[in-house]
């Protein structure tokens, strides 16, 4: 059993046909139709500018990879030459799958998704598609946050398979991402009935910090780590990360805290788990130990962009090289036609660059795709720096609807409250 | 194509060489020469005329180092370093590698192949290419060009091919992927 593959890192998201722009003009827009931000746009200094070279010394490091040192690296290793000597075994097609996906979830690195979805790709593409490979390729597609395809898969490995734990709990994940918490509740059952009571206790008391039990979450959760029921680190650093997320949503700060301390003891170089960390020590202005906490993560996208957040709030000579790295990063993913990966687009756009209007944009419709509490908040905030306050009224309505509890997006509610009442005061 | 909203409205004006620009030379060292994203490479065709007026078609090929490690087992020594010995090595490899899965045509009875001309290092933003330099050789002067595109699908159909060719002021893009490999271009 792994733990849910939730608020995936890095949303690739769905390929877009071929598309070709023939892009006429000014030969000084040379590329044209590939966008990047400018050195003016980011008011930054122009970039270094290096063109292709070649290096002189051959002790010259170009590049890291991963090392063979690295026991995850050596095992994926092994189960590679396991694959290759028997490719038509799907028990070992699945170990590599499973490994890779793994792994490119825990430093926050999209490529082995794609390495995973080659090792299925025969069964996906012979019928009928056994069910293990469903929930496989489910997972990937969740993780680049291609939800309805990840859903549709989901459903049909249930189908083929209803007594799949790990389905059942991947499933209630993705509906507690998109707010759906009905249905959630209803799979967390289901969990309960194919896998052990303390794994869907987890389930419900995660279920339960999204809707206004916050509280009663962390006590439930307590009770699953007390009694032993996560067995494996993954789980037991999972549900740390659960309690700090519900300790969050009461603004208990230091329980918070003390709970991603204990998740990241298990899981040090988890990307989520170092993430969601150094939000938290963004929020309590602590940007100089989230330069320290993510100092090894800068291949991940999500990682990098809290590093820019920190430079920013630091207002490091470094800040605005940062910025422009992310920048390039984010074109780069569009180039390739990864059309949304709204959550970290908007907090760019809102906290880097400066540009409410755009942020309140993509952080509306990324609350379409996700309705965690990170989206909700976005919406808010942009909707109050855009001074748009009527633009956060759906999300407002969800928020009461489903009791959300978080201190910070209460202020926000509160502040965008003010806000719309001004405005109406002075547009009678 | 793209999500209509992403926060990059402007664009970049940097002759042609958008693709250097973003990679900078800011990555050379910590903290930013590491690998994250999906993998991408870049491939750019540039058409100019020759002194007697036959089309020229040259073309640059940026591929992830880390990618290329992926697939040859690139870091010899295995300690997570790929250095510029490891990869001048092996350059005669990565370039079959490469090739092999790049082909263009002109039509029926107008066959083109690929001819190497150098190799160097290019920085982006995600870490260090290798950027294959070559030029396309077709049996007569092209009025067209088909391109067949494979690099890496094999082993990672998340891969994508970023195009562009420049042909006089005109700039054409495309992606590359499992399901779009090949692109018919009128010259």
């Amino acid at each position: 059993m792994h733990p849910p593959y939730y608020s995936a890192m890095r949303p690739l998201s769905a390929l877009l046909g071929l598309s070709i722009i023939l892009a006429t003009g000014d030969s000084s827009a040379g590329s044209a139709a590939l966008t990047a931000p400018t050195a003016a746009d980011l008011a930054t200094p122009a970039p270094p500018y290096r063109a292709p070279y070649q290096p002189t010394r051959d002790d010259e490091v170009l590049q890291e990879v991963p090392a063979i040192s690295d026991p995850a690296v050596a095992r994926m290793t092994q189960l590679r030459k396991a694959f290759n000597a028997t490719p038509q075994d799907l028990r070992s097609a699945i170990a590599l799958a499973t490994a890779y996906v793994d792994y490119g979830r825990q430093v926050g690195d999209a490529h082995y998704a794609g390495y995973a979805e080659a090792v299925i790709a025969p069964w996906l593409a012979a019928q009928p598609v056994p069910s293990s490979v469903l929930l496989a390729e489910a997972t990937i597609l969740q993780y680049r946050h291609q939800f309805p395809e990840a859903r549709k898969l989901l459903h049909a490995s249930l189908n083929e398979d209803p007594r799949s734990a790990q389905a059942w709990l991947t499933l209630a994940t993705l509906d507690m991402v998109q707010g759906d918490y009905t249905a959630a509740g209803k799979e967390c059952v289901q969990v309960t009935n194919t896998a052990d009571v303390a794994l869907g206790l987890a389930c419900s008391a995660n279920l339960r910090s999204y809707t206004g039990h916050a509280a009663q979450s962390l006590a439930l959760l307590a009770q699953v780590q007390a009694q032993g029921g996560a067995q494996s680190v993954g789980l037991r650093a999972w549900i740390e990360g659960l309690m700090a997320e519900a300790a969050l949503r009461l603004g208990d700060w230091p329980l918070a805290e003390a709970h991603y301390r204990a998740a990241l003891q298990l899981m040090p170089r988890d990307n989520f788990l170092l993430v969601a960390y150094a939000d938290f020590l963004l929020d309590r202005l602590r940007p100089r130990e989230v330069l320290a906490l993510l100092a090894g993560a800068v291949q991940s996208d999500t990682a990098f962009l809290r590093i820019a957040l920190a430079q920013a709030a630091l207002h490091s000579a470094d800040a605005a090289r940062y910025t422009w790295i992310m920048a390039a990063r984010f074109a780069a993913l569009s180039a390739r036609g990864s059309d949304f990966f709204g959550r970290e687009q908007a907090r760019f756009a809102l906290q880097l660059q400066q540009d409410p209007q755009v942020a309140l944009d993509l952080a509306r419709r990324n609350w379409q795709v996700q309705r965690e509490p990170w989206d909700t908040r976005l919406v808010l905030a942009a909707a109050l720096a855009a001074a748009e306050p009527r633009a956060a009224d759906e999300v407002l309505e969800f928020r009461r609807r489903v009791k959300l509890e978080d201190p910070i997006i209460d202020d926000l509610a509160q502040e965008l409250r003010i806000a719309a009442g001004k405005l109406a005061g002075a547009k009678p | 194509m793209r999500s209509p909203a992403s926060p990059r409205p402007r664009r970049l004006g940097v002759n042609g060489r958008w693709r250097a620009s973003l990679c900078a030379a800011l990555i050379q060292g910590s903290p930013y020469a590491a690998a994250h994203s999906a993998s991408d490479a870049y491939l750019n065709l540039s058409i100019r005329e020759s002194a007697h007026g036959a089309p020229v078609i040259e073309g640059q090929w940026d591929i992830a180092l880390r990618d290329l490690a992926f697939v040859l087992d690139l870091d010899a020594d295995g300690d997570g370093r790929l250095t510029w010995g490891e990869v001048r090595r092996r350059w005669t490899e990565i370039e079959t590698y490469a090739y092999r899965q790049l082909h263009f045509d002109a039509g029926p009875g107008n066959a083109c192949s690929v001819e190497p001309r150098r190799q160097s290092i290019d920085d982006h933003a995600d870490g260090a290419y290798a950027a294959l330099f070559f030029e396309v050789q077709c049996a007569h002067a092209p009025q067209r060009l088909n391109l067949d595109y494979r690099l890496f699908f094999a082993v990672d159909p998340s891969h994508r091919g970023i195009f562009t060719l420049q042909s006089g002021r005109d700039t054409t893009t495309a992606v590359l992927s499992p399901q779009n490999a090949s692109l018919h271009l009128a010259l």
